[in-house]
């Protein structure tokens, strides 16, 4: 149990009215991950805070990822010309009503943060040849309605099935509506034979809407770059693999595969994109 | 966080009677069929948040309506004079993926329960929940007790179909009471409340099955009700005892007949002291385990 606050500051930033996006480190298609990076990199953010894992994450040992032994960071940048605060983090596994008020906490006192957007990707039965959509769940009617001029899915029902639990995304949600403070998670569905690798697209996708919401004036030549190049990695991948393209041919048309073509799908084209082609 | 009243019943020396979900379920079945049948009135609960990861939301239209989390409830119930206050907990705050609340959060949720009973002046505490038996699923359950003190054991003594630690034979009046509702026991004796735990029965075979045992909440409600000195129809246990007991036989006959043979021979164990010699020896019984430790996933006393 940490025996202080678990919020540590390193320095003051100056923003008077800005936005926090989070992203969470194990997404689908590793989505928050790099769009939090690429809003970083773009945006210049700097760290300026973050929250100290010891209360909400399990420190038995260190995973092991790409090589490399992994530490659950939870950090925030700020990137002060365009008023916008980026946190990025692995899911904490425990304590997260607290974990989830430090965020909001050092969001509205450090970053002065009116508004929250959190990036989550969910797995899709379509190919990767369909265009992402972009779905919208928000916490309040007002906001709701401030969103009716951007390209959204936004009428979405949906109730926890039994057995299942609500996402962190919807927990944070309605922690920062008792806060009122408005915000939206937005979901890219990505195809589920990329959800283990990453997909540029849907990286594009809701960083297209951010750029348009912020203001934030990128330019994504190099990530339409990045898509071309999967693009043609996975029409390489499908000419090499006659059965891998009708699988895709099938997704295509809407037709559903059966859980050993799903399987040999993903295992054939996650092979292929590791090795580059 | 914390404690949430939504009034503050006028009650007379109340008992406090609390469970949570465990093995069976079956001292949450016992605790919230006494609060239905008595028809307790929700005065409280326990603010979830700090304790428990929500279990369903509701989005409409895209908008986040409502989430809701595991719920801690307290009930209460005038009886001139013998006053009722229940407790039911909708899940047990776990840490870290394990199946029975430990640790700092579940001794924090202990204490709020007993802060509710020191506010409203409880002269008893009782918990319920499972004890894991050999025995047999055709045989009617005992009530295991567990006091937290050495005045209740001569009570205890008085109860039917009641059996102390120290009358279970090889046990020695040792054991463990896993989750809140053992610790619930615990943290009432550090604060001076005296504390009965009741656990009903459940056969070895079944503890490890998603199903009910109305069967062992009925026989903690019979114990309950002598110690309460109140009297309820508990006919509506039975119905549901049918239910579950249809799908225990049809669990019981997919068991592979070695085994079941073996299984059957439980009928007869009667091993709480004193007891005359029963047609099991100590060495069968020892196979019987072992057979049933093969078959099955053990798992550990009390809960």
């Amino acid at each position: 149990m940490s025996q202080g606050d678990p919020i540590k500051i390193y320095r003051e930033v100056e923003l008077r009215r800005s936005s926090l996006v989070l992203g969470w480190s194990e997404d689908g298609g590793n989505l928050g991950r790099k769009a939090t990076d690429y809003l970083n990199w773009k945006l210049k953010g700097q760290e300026f805070a973050e929250i100290e894992p010891e209360d909400f994450f399990s420190l038995g040992g260190v995973a092991i990822k790409g090589n490399l032994a992994q530490f659950p960071e939870s950090k925030f940048y700020a990137c002060q010309e365009h008023e916008l605060v980026v946190f990025q983090s692995g899911s904490p596994g425990a304590e997260w009503y607290k974990f989830l008020n430090s965020v909001l906490d050092v969001a509205e006192h450090h970053g002065r943060v009116k508004e929250l957007y959190i990036l989550g990707a969910m797995l899709s039965f379509s190919a990767h040849t369909a265009p992402r959509e972009l779905l919208a769940v928000v916490n309040s009617a007002e906001i709701k309605e401030v969103l009716s001029q951007y390209d959204l899915v936004k009428d979405m029902d949906y109730q926890t099935p039994p057995g299942e639990r609500p996402t962190l995304n919807s927990f944070l949600l309605w922690i920062a509506k008792g806060r009122n403070i408005p915000g939206i998670s937005l979901w890219v569905p990505i195809p589920f034979y990329l959800a283990a690798m990453e997909d540029a697209q849907a990286q594009k996708k809701v960083l297209s809407f951010l750029n348009e919401r912020l203001d934030l004036k990128i330019d994504f030549s190099d990530l339409d770059q990045e898509i071309r190049e999967q693009n043609e990695l996975l029409a390489r991948v499908r000419s090499r693999f006659p059965q891998i393209d009708d699988y895709i041919n099938r997704l295509e048309s809407n037709l559903m595969l059966s859980e050993e073509e799903n399987g040999e799908l993903i295992k054939k084209v996650e092979d292929f994109l590791r090795e580059g082609g | 966080m914390g404690i949430r009243l939504y009034q503050e019943p006028q009650l007379e020396s109340p008992i406090l009677v609390a469970s949570w979900p465990g093995i069976g379920n079956i001292g949450i079945i016992a605790v919230d069929t006494l609060k239905g049948i008595l028809e307790a009135e929700e005065f409280g609960e326990i603010e979830p948040w700090d304790f428990f990861y929500p279990k369903r939301v509701l989005i409409r239209k895209g908008v986040l309506e409502y989430l809701e989390f595991p719920s801690s409830k307290f009930y209460f119930k005038r009886m001139e004079g013998k006053d009722i206050i229940f407790f039911i907990g909708e899940e047990q705050p776990t840490e870290g993926g394990r199946m029975y609340a430990e640790g700092r959060k579940a001794y924090r949720m202990a204490n709020l329960v007993l802060d509710v009973a020191e506010k409203f002046k409880c002269h008893r505490v009782y918990t319920s929940g499972a004890a894991v038996a050999l025995t047999h699923h055709t045989t009617k359950p005992r009530v295991w007790a567990v006091p937290n003190s050495a005045s209740l054991i001569p009570e205890i003594r008085g109860y039917g179909n009641t059996v102390l630690m120290s009358d279970i034979e090889g046990r020695g009046g040792h054991g463990n009471i896993t989750g809140l509702n053992g610790l619930l026991l615990g943290a009432a004796k550090k604060r001076g409340f005296e504390a009965i735990c009741l656990m009903g029965e459940i056969p070895v075979y079944l503890q490890g099955l998603p199903l009910s045992y109305p069967k062992a909440s009925k026989s903690v409600l019979e114990v309950l009700n002598h110690s309460l000195k109140i009297e309820v129809n508990l006919d509506k246990l039975d119905e549901s005892d049918q239910k579950v007991e249809r799908r225990i036989e049809e669990f019981y006959q997919q068991i592979p007949s070695e085994i079941r043979e073996q299984l059957d021979r439980l009928k007869h164990v009667t091993y709480a002291q004193p007891a005359e010699p029963g047609p099991i020896t100590e060495e069968e019984e020892k196979g019987i385990m072992e057979d049933v430790e093969k078959f099955f996933k053990k798992r550990g006393g009390g809960d």
